[in-house]
């Protein structure tokens, strides 16, 4: 083999050049996600699993959840809208604002129902002159960015999964079939341990019809003693016993529920769905108390002189 | 034995050699041709190897166009944040303060006045003596607690806490922060409530 030299050359050119594109490129991209920000808040993202939820992620993998199951979500689009969030105190100064955008917004039946979609935009920054004009007549109105795609509209998602997502998994399940629906959010759309320790027993009992197979070796199945486990789940078909979830079971439920990408992030924006005001008993503005050095009239007295 | 004796003759073909061919242009061309649409696809959605994209976007700017506006005005997140890593620790982090450690910044009237003269002026330089805050009498000492601050990050601060826990007050701008900061020109001794209620509001 006179040419032994030049082939080995060869051969190891082609591999080390598709080693270096494939596996060296994208790990000096990707392989140190770190922690960010999630879009318009100071909450690092992702935060890593709590401990048990961690051995979950042992679990699935051993069991091959990921043969039927991905862990990513898609997304082909993205939309933006203006929507009204409130109607301001004068609602016909409101409704000839927006008539100005549109004379068919004009009409009382926009205010009726808030939040209400008012028109698609191309983007954010097109949508603020429009959000700046409603808010001047004192209304209020925002842009919603929402990622659309099939995977979206089946409820898998808020938003396409990006490499942040997974910056605490090793080794990451993102999984390449789909028998069963995609779990990367299934911690928000099923966020009960016992719903997940159910299915795992026994799918059929949750899911009509369900082509996943049961997992009952993660159960003990004892008779019913004097004191029952506390831990038990509750079938009705098997009186005079008790399904008892192993540790593999509870670490495995405690890893889907722990599955959720739902902060908003610079490389996959969406609008968060606003979180309800949490409840505070903090004292709203009282007025001012006689007994101090001043009263209210004496107050509005005195020049506003930094206002 | 019959052996054959080895002859070499000269009717045998000789091995065939390789001769030298050329590629044909048309498979050079088709290849140039598809290296280049290759390239062309890449440049415009491929945001030239860039972590943070991904498509739908196609470049960092595209994806930027979706990202929620700036806050308008003094950003009351930041705020939050400054708060809670420099007066919390005496007022709270529900700003309800600390017995005989920090009156309330909820409901406060000093918080919630309507002009924020006086109000700027307690955590550039501090406040010293008898105060009294939602009807309650205190005497203590607040150093200079926000004089490190820059006026943008004064005014997110008192935003925040002029919005927060239940308070409904107009934002503290930069412009007011930068004036009663000119106005105070150095001075670095602590105010009383004396000396604040003698100046305008
Ligand atoms: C043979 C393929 C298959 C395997 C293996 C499999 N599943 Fe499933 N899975 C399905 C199918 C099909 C469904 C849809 C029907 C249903 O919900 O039961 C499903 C549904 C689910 C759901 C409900 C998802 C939702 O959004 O409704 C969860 C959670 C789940 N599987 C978890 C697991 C876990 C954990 C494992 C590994 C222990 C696993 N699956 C293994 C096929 C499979
Ligand atoms: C070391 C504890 C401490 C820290 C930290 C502190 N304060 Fe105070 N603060 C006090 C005390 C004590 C008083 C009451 C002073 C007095 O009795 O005259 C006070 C009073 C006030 C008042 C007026 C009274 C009221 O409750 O409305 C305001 C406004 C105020 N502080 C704002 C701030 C801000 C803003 C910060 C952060 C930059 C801050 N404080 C940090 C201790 C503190």
């Amino acid at each position: 083999m006179k040419s032994a030299a030049t082939i080995f050359l060869a051969a190891f050119l082609a591999l080390s050049a598709s080693w270096a594109a494939f596996v060296l490129a994208p790990q000096l991209q990707l392989g140190r996600e770190p922690q960010a920000k999630a879009t318009g808040t100071d909450n690092l993202y992702p935060v890593a699993r709590p401990g048990l939820a961690k051995q979950g992620a042992e679990v699935y993998r051993s069991l091959g959840c990921v043969y039927c199951h991905s862990q990513q979500v898609g997304q082909e689009g993205v939309k933006c809208e203006v929507i009204l969030t409130e109607a301001g105190t004068n609602a016909s100064v409101t409704l000839a604002a927006l008539a100005k955008l549109n004379t068919e917004l004009g009409q009382p039946q926009t205010l009726a129902a808030l939040p209400k979609v008012l028109m698609p935009v191309a983007d954010v920054p097109t949508a603020v002159p429009i959000i700046k004009a409603i808010a001047a007549v004192g209304a209020k109105a925002e842009a919603r960015v929402t990622p659309v795609g099939a995977d979206i509209s089946r409820g898998w998602g808020l938003r396409r999964s990006v490499a942040q997502d997974y910056a605490y998994d090793s080794p990451v399940q993102p999984g390449t079939r789909r028998f069963g629906p995609d779990l990367a959010n299934v911690g928000l759309t099923k966020p009960d341990v016992n719903w997940h320790l159910r299915h795992l027993y026994a799918p059929a009992t949750e899911i009509k019809g369900s082509t996943m197979p049961p997992y009952r070796f993660l159960f003990e199945k004892h008779k019913r003693g004097a004191k029952p486990s506390p831990d038990a789940l509750q079938f009705a078909d098997e009186p005079g016993f008790e399904i008892v979830p192993t540790d593999d079971a509870r670490a495995l439920a405690a890893y889907l529920v722990s599955l959720r990408a739902d902060a908003p992030l610079v490389e996959a924006p969406f609008t968060a769905p606003t979180p309800a005001a949490p409840s505070t008993n903090a004292p709203v503005a009282t007025n001012r108390v006689a007994s101090l050095p001043y009263t209210a009239s004496e107050l509005l007295k005195l020049p506003e002189s930094s206002k | 034995m019959n052996a054959e004796p080895k002859t070499c003759s000269a009717t045998t073909e000789a091995d065939p050699v390789s001769e030298t061919t050329t590629v044909p242009m048309w498979l050079i061309t088709l290849a140039l041709v598809l290296l280049f649409l290759g390239a062309w696809v890449f440049d415009l959605r491929g945001g030239w190897f860039e972590p943070k994209v991904y498509g739908p976007y196609t470049s960092v700017a595209d994806a930027g166009r979706f990202q929620p506006p700036p806050p308008d005005g003094p950003d009351v997140k930041r705020g939050k944040v400054l708060f809670e890593q420099n007066c919390a620790l005496c007022h709270g982090n529900d700003g309800m303060g600390k017995p005989n450690q920090a009156p309330p910044l909820a409901g406060s009237e000093w918080v919630l006045a309507t002009g924020v003269n006086r109000l700027i002026r307690i955590p550039l330089v501090g406040l010293n003596g008898p105060i009294k805050v939602n009807g309650q009498d205190w005497n203590l000492q607040m150093a200079a607690m926000g004089a490190q601050y820059s006026d943008d990050q004064l005014s997110d601060l008192l935003s925040y806490i002029r919005s927060a826990w239940g308070n409904k007050a107009s934002p503290v701008t930069p412009e007011q922060v930068k004036k009663v900061r000119d106005d105070l020109k150095g001075r670095s001794q602590a105010y009383t409530v004396d000396e604040l209620m003698k100046l305008p509001e």
